[in-house]
C-alpha cells in the first residue's frame, strides 16, 4: 500500500515536469482566476472601508439654549452614553462652540462684525453624538429630546442630515450587495476556466491514459497521480497568488492610500485573514481540480 | 492453453468482427493468425486482451474464463499476458526503463525485483545501453523492443503481438521475428497477427486463417494461402 502511494506520489511529480508547458499554462489559468477574486476581495475591502470612512464623519449635534446649566448637559451625556446604540458623546462648550464658529466664518468680516455687536455668546453648548449605525440616529435623538432635557434644546442638525444618512445606508447597503454578487460571478468564472484547463491537460494526455490501461494499470493506479498533479499546480497556483497579493500590499496599498487619502483598510485585512484566505483558495483550487481530474482521466480508461 | 468455444462478435447494428470461432492454441505453440483487413484478425486480438467483450461463445485463458471477465479484473488478466502492438503504445514521457519498469510497477513489484528485472529484458531485446532515452529517440524497431521487453517483464504464458511488424522496414521486421521465435523456445505461447505474407511463409509454424470473421483455414505447417 505504502509502496503504491510512494509510487503514485513520484509519478505526479513527474507528471508535473515532464508536462511543464501545460502545467504551466494549467498554473497560469488558476493564478488569474485566483487574482481576479482577490481584486473583488479587495475592491470589496475598499468600499466596506469608504462606507465605513464616510458613515464616520456623520454625526448629530444637539444644540442647546445659551446658558444651559452644565449638571443638565453632564447629565444628558451620561445618560446618552449609556444607551448601547451610541458610540460616543462629547460635550463643546457655548466657548469653544463660538470659537468654533468664528474659525469657519473667519474670512467673512460681516459675519464675524455682526457677532461683535452682540453682548454676550450667542451660541449654546452643544452635544456631539455619534451612533454606531447610522440607523439609530433617529432613536438617539428622540432619547435626547426628553421632557428632562427638551426645554433646554434649541435645535438638533440632524435634520440637516438625514437625506444624507439615508443615502450612504442604501449606498452601503447596495455596494455590499454588488460587491458580495461580484466576488461570486468572478470565482465562478475562475472556478469554469480552471475546471477547462485541467481537462484540456489530461486531453492531451488521453493516449498515455489508454496505454496505462493496455499494460494492466488500475483504474485507481492511473488517476491518482493526475489527481495529485492537479493539487500541485492548485498549491503553485495559491503561493504565486500569496505573492502578487503581499507584492500589492507592499507596493500598491500606500499609493492607493494617499489616492484616497484615507486608511484603505487592505492591509488590516490581509493581516488578520491570509491564512484563511490562503487556505480557502488552495482549498478551493486543490478540490476543484482533483475531482475534475479524477473525471477526466476516468473518460480516458476504457475496458 | 487458450480455449475459444463459438465465439461471436457483432458491432451495432449488423457487422460481424467474429463469427462463430472455435479455437484452441496449446501451451508453447506459436500460431500466425491471418487474413486480409476486415477479416476479423484485431477483433479476434481485441477479445483475447479484453478490450472488447465477445458477443456470443465462450474464452478462456490459461484455464480462466474470461468471456465475462469484469472491469477490475482486466489489469490483472493484460499482466499475465504480454502484449505487442503495431503503433508501439509507449509512454512518451517515460524513459525506456520506466516504461518497461512501469508493467511491474502497476502491479505492485518491488523496487528491488524492478531494479533487477528491468535491465535483463532490455539485455535480451538489446537495448541495455537506451534505457535512459525517451521513445522518441527510438527507432521505429528499437521501440518495437522496448514493446518487447515491456510484455516480458511478468514472463506471461502468452505473448499476444497485433501487427508487431506493421511499421518496421525488413530488417527490423526480422530482428522483431527472431526475437519471438527465441521468446517462443524459452516456453512462451505466440499468438501473432499479421497480414506479412513473408513473415508467415518464414515462420512454417501454425497459420490460422480468417476469412469474413470465420476460420476458413487452420493448419499445422500453414502458409499464407490469400
Amino acid at each position: 500500500m505504502m509502496r503504491t502511494a510512494w509510487r503514485i506520489f513520484v509519478a505526479s511529480w513527474k507528471h508535473v515536469w515532464r508536462n511543464l508547458w501545460i502545467g504551466l499554462a494549467t498554473v497560469v489559468v488558476f493564478t488569474v482566476a485566483l487574482l481576479s477574486v482577490n481584486v473583488l476581495i479587495a475592491t470589496n475591502v475598499l468600499l466596506e472601508r469608504a462606507v465605513q470612512f464616510i458613515e464616520d464623519r456623520v454625526d448629530v449635534t444637539v444644540l442647546f439654549q445659551p446658558n444651559t446649566p452644565q449638571g443638565v448637559l453632564d447629565q444628558a451625556k451620561f445618560y446618552l452614553t449609556s444607551l448601547p446604540q451610541t458610540a460616543s458623546v462629547q460635550i463643546v462648550s457655548a466657548d469653544d462652540a463660538l470659537a468654533a464658529f468664528k474659525e469657519r466664518n473667519k474670512g467673512n468680516q460681516k459675519i464675524l462684525d455682526a457677532l461683535a455687536e452682540l453682548p454676550g455668546n450667542p451660541l449654546g453648548a452643544e452635544l456631539v453624538i455619534k451612533a454606531h449605525d447610522t440607523a439609530d440616529y433617529p432613536f438617539l435623538l428622540d432619547a435626547v429630546r426628553n421632557p428632562q432635557y427638551l426645554p433646554f434644546i434649541h435645535t438638533s442638525s440632524y435634520e440637516d442630515h438625514r437625506d444624507a444618512i439615508a443615502w450612504i445606508e442604501d449606498a452601503a447597503r447596495s455596494l455590499r450587495l454588488f460587491g458580495s454578487a461580484l466576488v461570486a460571478i468572478f470565482a465562478l468564472f475562475g472556478l469554469l476556466a480552471a475546471f477547462n484547463a485541467i481537462r484540456v491537460a489530461i486531453y492531451t494526455q488521453r493516449e498515455e491514459i489508454a496505454i496505462m490501461r493496455l499494460v494492466g494499470a488500475t483504474s485507481g493506479y492511473i488517476r491518482w497521480p493526475f489527481v495529485l498533479e492537479g493539487v500541485w499546480l492548485a498549491a503553485f497556483a495559491a503561493l504565486i497568488t500569496a505573492g502578487a497579493v503581499a507584492f500589492g500590499m507592499a507596493y500598491g496599498e500606500p499609493r492607493l492610500a494617499q489616492f484616497f487619502g484615507m486608511d484603505t483598510g487592505l492591509r488590516d485585512f490581509y493581516a488578520s485573514e491570509w491564512p484563511l484566505l490562503v487556505l480557502a483558495e488552495f482549498g478551493s483550487m486543490a478540490l476543484l481540480s482533483a475531482c475534475v481530474s479524477w473525471i477526466a482521466a476516468g473518460r480516458y480508461i476504457k475496458r | 492453453m487458450i480455449v475459444l468455444e463459438h465465439v461471436s462478435k457483432t458491432y451495432y447494428p449488423q457487422s460481424v468482427g467474429l463469427d462463430d470461432v472455435s479455437l484452441r492454441i496449446e501451451p508453447g505453440e506459436f500460431v500466425s493468425i491471418v487474413g486480409q483487413s476486415g477479416a476479423g484478425k484485431t477483433t479476434l486480438a481485441k477479445i483475447l486482451m479484453a478490450e472488447e467483450q465477445p458477443s456470443a461463445g465462450r474464452i478462456e485463458i490459461g484455464g480462466w474464463d474470461i468471456t465475462n471477465i469484469r472491469a477490475r479484473e482486466i489489469p490483472e488478466l493484460r499482466r499475465q499476458i504480454g502484449v505487442i502492438f503495431q503503433d508501439y503504445k509507449l509512454l512518451p514521457k517515460k524513459t525506456v526503463a520506466e516504461n518497461v519498469a512501469f508493467a511491474l510497477e502497476v502491479s505492485g513489484a518491488k523496487g528491488a525485483h524492478i531494479r533487477e528485472v528491468v535491465p535483463q529484458v532490455l539485455k535480451i531485446v538489446g537495448l541495455e545501453d537506451r534505457a535512459h532515452r525517451f521513445p522518441r529517440q527510438l527507432s521505429g524497431g528499437e521501440q518495437q523492443r522496448v514493446v518487447i521487453a515491456r510484455s516480458l517483464v511478468h514472463r506471461p504464458k502468452v505473448l499476444l503481438a497485433d501487427e508487431p511488424t506493421g511499421n518496421l522496414d525488413t530488417l527490423n521486421t526480422q530482428d522483431i521475428m527472431d526475437l519471438l521465435v527465441k521468446i517462443n523456445a524459452f516456453g512462451t505461447t505466440v499468438v501473432l497477427v499479421t497480414h506479412n505474407r513473408e513473415v508467415v511463409n518464414a515462420l512454417r509454424r501454425r497459420v490460422i486463417t480468417l476469412k469474413d470473421g470465420r476460420i476458413v483455414t487452420d493448419h499445422q505447417h500453414g502458409k499464407y494461402t490469400l
